[in-house]
């Protein structure tokens, strides 16, 4: 265990080695939130309420689920793995003792700890400089399901993305599957718009894959809708993950042995 | 005892072979040709513990599949093979655990931080206890040399520093076997003889087990006792590399700067003529010879001399070509 709080450690430090990219991650995110409070300004002018959302309760939503979203920096992990079974550099992963798994999940953790971090030191400035009277669910048991239910997402997603770098193995180019992946993870999430202002029938296929529970419930959670979601989230979520990682273990075993390790 | 083992050790790989120009684009897009290429072929070899060998092959010869190949990268298509009792390719951790790998131009480190962050790494990867850690680094650094350079940031290091980190993070778990891929290629001469009388020390003293690839002679003859050809995937010859050189390296190149134009006098000896300037000749010679020509040239006051063994390629032809398989 030791070995992977090292890696986080290391991927940690990696993050604040610059000084430069640091400062301009915070003013990039807080350029978003300025983008988005004119925005949800202009679309609630003169109104008081949006399908059942108070201007607060939305920009309450959109701060949690960006958090959520900018979280998880997942899909690093399958365009990182792709490049280097392509280029030859994933031998490196291969020749020290460690689950290659398990090194580039605690990789992601550096990478989630450090964006926690200025994520939230920049989405508290943007509470208090919008003055945004923010909504958050009081019920311990519900932000704690939220929470769980948030690690789970994130696992589930560097997961996904190590499955789907591990392709590579077999097909050599995979930015089709990526693309579709992107594409459906940031419509299925509801971080583009809020799963509510959807036909109920698609919300309702959308709740039998992982990507709902991810984003867009724990961000309701949070500000306290759909509460009575909490449980069959964590029990899709979890299958979702035993099912996946099967799979990966399957892929793995099956594929390793194409990995030629060129350019070495 | 023995801690290599393979028997008709054989790597096939398989291709896409795609014809020029945008037509054999579209083709290649309705109809795929493979090709199969030999990279090892039948391939038998027992490396003892202790040993210093050295893997020797021009460019594809397939020297670097045989190292992925004992070290678990990739999977053989056919023939044994046992490396400290281990079937690398299930890259079990206690196998991993046992060995280290240095290619010349990949890199463990990491740029943007110090030395001394991966190989705390380093440390936990390989389950090392903290006075061991301690013990095992103090010993490296002060062997190479560069207590100055573990707080630096790995990006600002040269190339010849950087190669002697990269021997330490690989060499902190004391391993049992080193596989060395062109651990000196980039080196200026100075950085080169540094490396290997560290490499030199680490045989001797801890009886490590090296197999180091390169193209560099120099490399090859002042560590390796044995010495494995390699060419098209075969191997050609196995034993002694003082013996290999004797008789396969038969010319040496001499080039000598003059300050004022000159001419070369008659030799009385087999000599090839490379290059001819007034002021630069460059001769090949028979080794026997090489002293002759010298003491001929030193009289004409050259104001550099410079003697080159025959490049790796051509000996490997050599002993293609004389069949070294009798010899070894």
């Amino acid at each position: 265990m030791r070995k992977y709080l090292e890696i986080v450690k290391i991927y940690i430090k990696t993050q604040i080695a610059w000084r430069g990219d640091f400062i301009i991650q915070i003013l990039f995110t807080l350029t978003k939130i300025v983008f988005a409070s004119l925005l949800w300004g202009t679309i609630f002018a003169g109104r008081d309420k949006v399908t059942g959302f108070t201007i607060n309760s939305m920009m309450s939503y959109y701060i949690i689920s960006s958090f959520l979203t900018q979280l998880d920096m997942s899909s690093k992990v399958s365009r990182e793995i792709s490049q280097r079974i392509r280029n030859g550099t994933f031998s490196k992963y291969m020749i020290i003792p460690i689950n290659i798994q398990g090194y580039f999940i605690a990789m992601e953790m550096g990478v989630v700890f450090f964006n926690l971090f200025i994520y939230f030191i920049t989405s508290v400035l943007w509470i208090f400089i919008f003055r945004i009277r923010f909504v958050f669910v009081s019920d311990p048991v519900v932000l704690a399901g939220a929470v769980i239910l948030i690690i789970l997402g994130l696992f589930f997603m560097a997961q996904l993305n190590y499955y789907l770098g591990l392709l590579t193995l077999k097909y050599e180019e995979i930015e089709t599957f990526l693309m579709i992946k992107d594409n459906l993870v940031a419509f299925v999430t509801g971080s583009i718009i809020p799963l509510t202002l959807l036909p109920e029938g698609i919300v309702l296929v959308m709740k039998a894959f992982p990507f709902y529970y991810v984003t867009y419930l724990p961000s309701m959670l949070f500000i306290g809708r759909i509460k009575g979601e909490l449980g069959m989230g964590l029990l899709v979520l979890s299958c979702w993950c035993v099912v996946l990682q099967a799979v990966i273990h399957a892929t793995w075993q099956n594929y390793r042995v194409k990995y030629d390790g060129v350019g070495i | 005892m023995e801690i290599i083992e393979t028997v008709g050790l054989t790597k096939n790989y398989r291709r896409f072979k795609k014809q020029a120009g945008i037509m054999g684009s579209l083709k290649g897009l309705i109809r795929r040709e493979y090709e199969e290429k030999q990279a090892v072929s039948n391939l038998d070899l027992t490396i003892r513990e202790g040993e210093f060998v050295g893997l020797i092959g021009p460019n594809g010869a397939g020297k670097t599949t045989l190292v992925k190949m004992l070290t678990g990268i990739i999977a053989p298509t056919c023939g044994t093979i046992s490396v400290l009792g281990y079937y690398p390719n299930d890259l079990e951790h206690e196998f991993k655990q046992q060995y280290a790998v240095v290619m010349g131009q990949k890199s463990q480190l990491f740029f943007e931080l110090t030395v001394e962050d991966t190989l705390r790494l380093f440390k936990e990867i390989y389950g090392l206890p903290e006075q061991e850690y301690q013990i095992s680094k103090d010993y490296f650094v002060n062997l190479f040399q560069v207590q100055e350079l573990m707080h630096v940031q790995v990006r600002t290091l040269s190339l010849g520093e950087r190669m002697k980190m990269e021997l330490i993070a690989a060499l902190l778990h004391n391993p049992k076997i080193i596989f060395l891929d062109e651990p000196t290629i980039g080196l200026d001469a100075v950085a080169s003889k540094q490396i290997r009388g560290f490499l030199a020390e680490i045989n001797e003293k801890k009886g490590t087990t090296i197999v180091l690839t390169s193209h560099y002679m120099e490399d090859i003859k002042a560590l390796c006792k044995r010495s494995i050809v390699i060419n098209h995937g075969y191997k050609i010859y196995d034993g002694d590399t003082e013996k290999l050189f004797e008789r396969f390296q038969k010319y040496k190149k001499i080039t000598f700067i003059f300050h004022e134009p000159t001419l070369l006098p008659g030799l009385a000896f087999d000599a090839r003529i490379m290059e001819q300037t007034p002021y630069k000749k460059v001769i090949v010679v028979p080794k026997e010879n090489a002293a002759e020509l010298l003491r001929a040239l030193m009289s004409l006051l050259p104001i550099d001399i410079t003697v080159e063994e025959e490049e790796i390629g051509t000996v490997v032809e050599r002993i293609y070509q004389e069949g070294g398989k009798g010899f070894a």
